[in-house]
């Protein structure tokens, strides 16, 4: 027998895409992260360059002879360099956004599940890490444990993680209140069993959305470590390529420009693609449709 | 009447055009020069610390017993004459007997004294005065320094940046002289100009001491030291009129962009002593840089060249060997490696370090000297790209700052490095430090390749006692031969350091020791 009213029976999934794919926007910004995608972890497999080679006089225009896109001022060619720098850009925006969603998601939970005690000191240790200024932090985290793809990662996840707490904390809040989860209380479920397989899926919408544009937060938060010298030297990333160009912005625009524009494009595709799925997602806004 | 006027005035403006170049050229008393320093001042006392931050200051502060000219040539300044004893064991100092401290009091041969053995026992550089025995006072006016073997190097030890003679009442009076709280403020020295005001991080106010011994000098009435760790700020200063001179710069794209400004000059002169040479340093104690082979492979495979003219934009200069090429002591005549990548590549097959299914023979780590974007870091990072043609996998490791870095070479945790030291206007100062096998120390800045070869011990220990200047050479020569058939590092380039100022200063400081030598000469003109 399946208690009324509960909406995890309507199986809204289905209906979510549809939505989705109804708004131009939101297609788009898929179709763009999609092309990116592609280029950056197939390219580097059919397009076989190491992006540290010097291969043109340093700081040459686009069109020279060996660099499409020009050269940066070790002469390393920037097309290669896009080509290969999205991969560490991509994976480094998609683990830290995971680690901050992971780590969120759980202290949201507990805290807004258990309330109380538990909640006021969660609070309070959440609040201890959103008044630090975030890109400060990392900064210190980075220079501490000396840069390498993994510290970033590690420190883009461990200062970005607070707003994901209170969103969760505040979704199980409300939905704890629910008939649905008081049903399952009265049939004896467990209290891990209510928290992750009951209020979690209902949660999901706001944290997916939210969980997208951490992707593009720490894109953004990979590139202004890098440009302040702090990414990982061995490892080829757009960031990386503005951070060591940046100086030679005024007399040689290309160097940055072209890995800006990348980055540009990804968190504008993963932006659109949040919105989108905020649209889709938002049972109201189904309604008036 | 009119046409009169009109004469007179034609005539007036005529006479007044042509006296303007000369006098122009007439020097001006007066004006505050504003001068940038790159590194923050944290003492001014020079006899117990080094580095441009108290070298700078310290020059102007304090007086020294001789200076030097742009020709190596020692000249009076506190001292008016000197003779070394014709067994090189003394050095007779007569000192000028019209020279005051800031506070009025007249400098004695005590002072001098007092100040020799406080450098010789407090200073960094340990060889620059170790053979002093003792200081003999015979009267206020002498001073006569007994070494324990002959020196010759002490004349230029003897220069400002590296002697200031201090007032033995104010820092002889018991209290730890690193530590004295007279070296940050209330600096009392007989130099040309005296401190009046100093933020640290911020700027140190200098004015003319009224009372310097030499006469009608300096002509600056004030000197205003700009602390700007950020070369585009003193670069947009410098654009802007209100800084006036920038000594020891060192970033290619702003010196490019100097170059091409009609009111900035820019100039390499006046760093003949300082001898700056940046280098790949290789642990010779890990294998497999212990192979002679491998390290040459690696100066093979290193395009110097390409360094200067593209990533230094021809500001730098090819280093060939140990010693700078402005130094007297300097020989061309050594081992040359020039760029080849298959002398490099047979070097490292007859080292038995074979490529790979992959195409790499080896994976090294590289790090770098923080701090010093063209000379270190980007050199670093050209490590990557030439060393993988010669199959070698070039990690970076970006140091977390200084005291990281420094950590990992006085540990020897490294398989190579970027690194660099200044000479300090003699080998014994400032070169000797890098290959003597007594210098092997858990320290920065020491022998770092852990570099063994008693010949260039005994050579170094000849010619740092040597007193004929040409035999003296002789001894380098040999010891230049030597180092670069070994190679325990590899020599990149002398560093693009130059002085950028504005084209109403004159007189730029240009001897040997630059801006680290009292600017007694200096003026402005009004545009």
């Amino acid at each position: 027998m399946s208690v009324a009213g509960v909406p995890r029976a309507e199986r809204p999934s289905l209906e979510a895409m549809r939505m989705f794919a109804r708004s131009p926007v939101a297609v788009g910004g898929l179709v763009l992260l999609a092309v990116i995608l592609l280029v950056s972890l197939v390219g580097p497999l059919v397009y076989v360059a190491d992006p540290f080679d010097i291969v043109a006089a340093p700081l040459s225009p686009p069109f020279s002879e060996g660099a499409l896109l020009g050269s940066d001022q070790q002469g390393r060619d920037v097309l290669t360099g896009l080509i290969y720098g999205g991969r560490a850009t991509l994976t480094v925006g998609a683990a830290a956004a995971l680690i901050s969603v992971v780590i969120g998601i759980t202290i949201g939970a507990v805290a807004g599940y258990f309330g109380g005690t538990v909640d006021e000191v969660l609070m309070r240790f959440t609040e201890f890490f959103q008044v630090l200024p975030s890109l400060l932090f990392a900064m210190v985290l980075v220079t501490l444990f000396s840069p390498t793809l993994a510290t970033v990662v590690l420190a883009i996840g461990v200062v970005s993680w607070p707003g994901t707490a209170r969103l969760t904390r505040a979704e199980f809040l409300k939905i704890k209140q629910y008939d649905f989860v008081a049903a399952e209380l009265a049939i004896g479920a467990r209290r891990g069993r209510i928290m992750w397989k009951v209020i979690l899926p209902n949660a999901l919408p706001p944290l997916v959305v939210s969980a997208t544009l951490a992707v593009g937060a720490a894109i953004l938060f990979e590139a202004s470590l890098s440009f302040l010298g702090l990414g990982d030297p061995n490892r080829m990333s757009w960031g990386l390529m503005i951070g060591s160009s940046r100086s030679y912005m005024l007399s040689s625009w290309w160097a940055v420009t072209f890995p800006g524009l990348m980055i540009f494009l990804t968190v504008l595709a993963v932006s659109l693609i949040g919105d989108g799925l905020n649209d889709a997602l938002n049972p109201k806004l189904r309604e008036r449709r | 009447m009119r046409q009169a006027i009109a004469a007179f005035i034609a005539t007036l403006a005529i006479a007044t055009a042509l006296a303007a170049p000369a006098g122009a050229q007439e020097p001006r008393r007066g004006g505050t020069l504003v001068m940038g320093q790159s590194t923050g001042t944290t003492s001014f006392n020079n006899a117990v610390g080094s580095g441009t931050g108290i070298m700078v200051p310290g020059a102007q502060i304090f007086a020294s017993p001789v200076m030097h000219d742009d020709k190596w040539n020692p000249k009076p300044y506190l001292a008016e004459s000197w003779e070394l004893s014709p067994d090189s064991l003394s050095m007779t100092l007569h000192l000028r007997k019209d020279a005051l401290f800031h506070d009025g009091a007249p400098v004695t041969s005590a002072d001098v004294a007092f100040s020799i053995l406080t450098i010789r026992d407090n200073h960094p550089f340990n060889t620059m005065l170790a053979p002093v025995d003792r200081v003999d006072t015979p009267d206020a006016a002498t001073a006569i320094i007994r070494l324990k073997h002959p020196h010759p190097a002490l004349l230029y030890a003897m220069g400002p940046p590296l002697m200031p003679i201090l007032p033995k009442h104010i820092y002889g009076d018991g209290r730890p002289i690193k530590t004295h709280p007279n070296n940050t403020r209330d600096v009392v020295g007989s130099g040309p100009f005296r401190l009046v005001e100093f933020k640290p991080g911020d700027q140190i106010v200098l004015e003319r001491f009224d009372r310097f011994f030499i006469k009608d000098r300096p002509y600056l009435d004030r000197i205003i030291l700009k602390t700007y760790p950020d070369s585009q700020t003193s670069i947009l200063e410098l654009e802007a009129g209100r800084l006036l001179l920038q000594p020891f710069f060192n970033r290619v794209l702003e010196l490019d962009r100097a170059k091409a400004n009609p009111q900035l000059v820019i100039t390499n002169e006046g760093y003949a002593a300082v001898g700056g040479i940046n280098w790949l340093l290789f642990n010779n104690k890990r294998k497999p840089f212990d192979d002679v082979r491998v390290r040459q492979a690696f100066a093979y495979a290193i395009d110097r060249d390409f360094i200067v003219k593209a990533l230094h934009k021809g500001l730098s200069k090819v280093a060939t060997g140990p010693i700078h090429s402005g130094f007297p002591q300097y020989s061309p005549d050594v081992t040359k490696y020039s760029f080849n990548l298959k002398k490099a590549e047979e070097l490292l097959d007859a080292a038995g370090l074979k490529k790979g299914p992959d195409g790499i023979r080896l994976k090294v780590t590289c790090d770098y000297y923080p701090g010093d974007e063209d000379g270190q870091k980007r050199l670093a990072e050209y490590m990557k790209p030439a060393l993988k043609k010669i199959g070698i996998e070039v990690e970076v490791r970006a140091p977390a700052d200084f005291a990281a870095w420094a950590k990992r070479m006085a540990t020897k945790d490294f398989d190579i490095s970027m690194d660099a030291a200044f000479a300090w206007g003699d080998p014994v100062i400032g070169v000797n430090r890098t290959y003597l096998s007594t210098n092997i120390r858990p320290l920065v800045f020491t022998n770092n390749a852990q570099y063994e070869n008693p010949k260039v011990d005994a050579l170094l220990d000849a010619a740092g006692r040597e007193p004929d200047a040409d035999k003296r050479k002789a001894l380098y020569g040999e010891f230049q031969k030597i180092v670069t058939a070994d190679m325990p590092l590899f020599w990149l380039t002398e560093l693009p350091y130059h002085t950028i100022y504005n084209k109403r200063v004159h007189n730029p400081p240009t001897t040997i020791w630059g801006t680290a030598s009292p600017m007694l000469d200096v003026w402005l003109s009004e545009k």
